[in-house]
């Protein structure tokens, strides 16, 4: 109702297309800038929402706004739908896992199970060509979804003009723009560059590279024992590099998981061929010539040691992405981290601005992400979403698999809270017998006097699926005797599951 | 039945059906912390921004619901009258910037001055 009026049937704009703009005098910005200052008859609609970043936290958003009935645009440079988890996290990764257990099973554990087993040799490109068949699958998908639920899909980067447009380079060349009265920023993260070391993801290479080596290194160094590096470090060990983790904590899998599980994984890992090194720093690295030189001491100060690799994996975590976003154009600030602060309802300080995913609080997981892309949606639509941030599963897809939700030993002796514990191996339940699988255990964490569920830590096979049982109950708040009384098949490795709730309240059968 | 009964006798579950999912009828938009955030607090800048941004029209109301949320949700119209109130006045100025008066940029004055609009088209 302010805006300078320019009338409908003057043919042209003032300043003319975008493309002779930019061969005049002008910047493209500042001829943008004008164009969408005065509002003339060819600007684009208003949407209802704008969704930067089509990684899990965005697309998932935009196709629950499509199906709420917002007018909804997805922003998204890389290309493909998906995020880092389908392009290059999750989803690659969980390919060459699989496929490197089954090479890996194929050659040391057939004889033992009465299948004699000819000549096995790698095919590394044809893996790699069934983790991209995969990946592109999986993204297309996402695309349909889009189309189905009427989510306009921008390709191009998108950042801040004002606090209601957002200008966008399309990847095809050329600019646009899109006005939004909500605005989503769902950017994501990036890899964290270790200081000294130049990422080239040939010799020196993040999670993006390791999913993409063209040979198997001789030796490879692993820069961070979370579960990024010992996911990666397990394919490239597997397929028989020899591998190396340096980690600077005391434990590995990070200060999520609980400390006894920490151990017994590292231990399997080790029988693997996998080398640790924990307590250690890494103080230089030398990527200059044609190995990698990384040198090292113990955490506290000591002797110096010098690690020598062919590819050198940094994987000492992730930062929230928000380069080029124009953050500054709206007065956007980040913490001391570069996440983005946010309220309850993830709203920015501009309320209409929310933000979403890594690039906010909260663990980098793509099922957190996904959690968020539906509540802040809905906290649009009806004004109440949910996300429980007390139980969000991990889970870290070595062999066997490693998983946990809610609180560890550790957390609970920090916070003074008297917890009971129980535990079943894998080596008592009658499936993993069968399946000569039975490395780990399920171990519950109840509070001591009320016995509600605090924790549920796996190592073991299918820990990965059996963790949704613990969220579950978690969610519920239910107690170890609530799970113990429920009925699980027989003969499965779920069993072990509810034994170890048994073993919480009350007694195991079967140990 | 009665084994179920018995059973309930010695232990109180924890997990019980609630009925259907619904959403509570009173909700507070204030924004406080998120759940995950390391922070005890929101910044300052949280509160200033929104007082600049809703000193005049239906988002100045007084209740504890008018500080976002629900306001989203709603088509503007519905919203009420955003007219200063009887005896009140504002100026454009102080107004979001979008609404606010655009000043001439050299590149449209030229355009202006060099005998019509379409030249430079």
């Amino acid at each position: 109702m302010f805006r300078p009026v320019v009338p409908r049937a003057a043919p042209r704009s003032l300043l003319g297309p975008a493309t002779a703009a930019q061969s005049t005098f002008r910047a493209s910005n500042i001829y943008f800038q004008d164009r969408l200052r005065r509002g003339y008859a060819s600007e684009a609609e208003e949407k209802d929402l704008v969704i930067i970043g089509g990684g899990v936290a965005g697309y998932v958003a935009a196709i629950k706004a499509g199906q709420s009935g917002l007018k909804v645009a997805c922003i998204e440079k890389r290309g493909s739908l998906g995020g880092t988890c389908l392009n290059v996290g999750c989803i690659p990764s969980k390919s060459l896992l699989n496929n490197s257990h089954l090479y890996h099973q194929i050659l040391h554990d057939t004889k033992n199970r009465g299948i004699e087993v000819g000549d096995v040799k790698l095919n590394l490109q044809t893996m790699m060509k069934a983790k991209e068949t995969s990946v592109s699958g999986l993204t297309k998908g996402i695309e349909f979804l889009f189309k189905k639920n009427n989510v306009e899909y921008i390709k191009g980067t998108g950042a801040f003009q004002d606090e209601n447009t957002v200008a966008v380079n399309l990847i095809d060349g050329g600019e646009t723009s899109v006005r939004g009265k909500n605005i989503f920023i769902a950017t994501g993260s990036e890899a964290t560059p270790f200081p000294g070391l130049t990422i080239d993801e040939k010799k020196v290479i993040t999670s993006t590279g390791a999913i993409a080596l063209q040979q198997v290194p001789k030796k490879m160094v692993v820069i961070g024992g979370g579960i990024i590096g010992l996911e990666m470090g397990s394919v490239w060990s597997r397929l028989g590099a020899e591998v190396t983790v340096v980690e600077f904590l005391g434990q590995i899998g990070g200060p999520g998981m609980d400390a006894e599980i920490a151990k017994m994984t590292q231990k399997m890992l080790a029988k693997q061929g996998m080398k640790f090194k924990l307590n250690t720093k890494v103080t230089k690295g030398d990527d200059s010539g044609e190995s990698v030189k990384i040198n090292t001491e113990a955490a506290k100060g000591g002797k110096e040691e010098i690690l020598d690799a062919d590819v050198v994996l940094v994987a000492i975590g992730r930062r929230p992405y928000t380069a080029g976003l124009g953050l500054d154009n709206i007065g956007l600030e980040t913490d001391e981290k570069g996440r983005l602060v946010i309220d309850q309802e993830y709203r920015t300080k501009i309320p209409h601005i929310r933000v979403i995913g890594d690039v906010t609080f909260g663990p980098m997981l793509a099922h957190k992400a996904e959690e968020e892309g539906v509540a802040a949606v809905e906290y649009l639509t009806k004004g109440y979403g949910h996300v429980n941030y007390g139980a969000i599963p991990s889970v870290m897809y070595t062999h066997p698999e490693v998983a946990w939700v809610g609180q560890n030993e550790q957390e609970l002796k920090a916070a003074g809270v008297k917890y009971r514990v129980g535990s079943f191996p894998f080596s008592a339940n009658s499936r993993a017998k069968t399946n000569l699988d039975t490395e780990g255990i399920v171990k519950f964490i109840s509070d001591a006097n009320t016995d509600r569920i605090l924790g549920v830590h796996i190592v073991g096979p299918n820990a990965g699926e059996m963790i949704a049982e613990g969220t579950l109950a978690l969610e519920y708040g239910a107690s170890s005797e609530d799970v113990a009384r429920t009925s699980h098949a027989h003969p499965t490795l779920s069993e072990a599951f509810k034994e170890a709730a048994m073993a919480t309240y009350d007694k195991a059968i079967h140990y | 039945m009665n084994a179920t009964k018995q059973l309930l006798q010695h232990r109180q579950p924890m997990i019980r059906f609630l009925g259907k999912r619904t959403t509570p009828s009173k909700l507070d938009h204030t924004p406080k912390v998120h759940p995950a955030s390391p922070s005890q607090s929101l910044p300052e800048s949280f509160a200033t921004y929104r007082q600049k941004a809703q000193q005049h029209g239906p988002l100045n109301q007084s209740n504890q619901y008018s500080t976002g949320g629900w306001i989203g949700s709603k088509p503007g119209a519905s919203l009420g009258p955003i007219e200063a109130g009887k005896g009140e006045f504002f100026d454009r100025a102080e107004l979001p910037k979008r609404f606010q008066r655009l000043a001439w940029t050299q590149d449209e004055i030229e355009a202006v001055e060099s005998g019509g609009a379409s030249l430079r088209a």
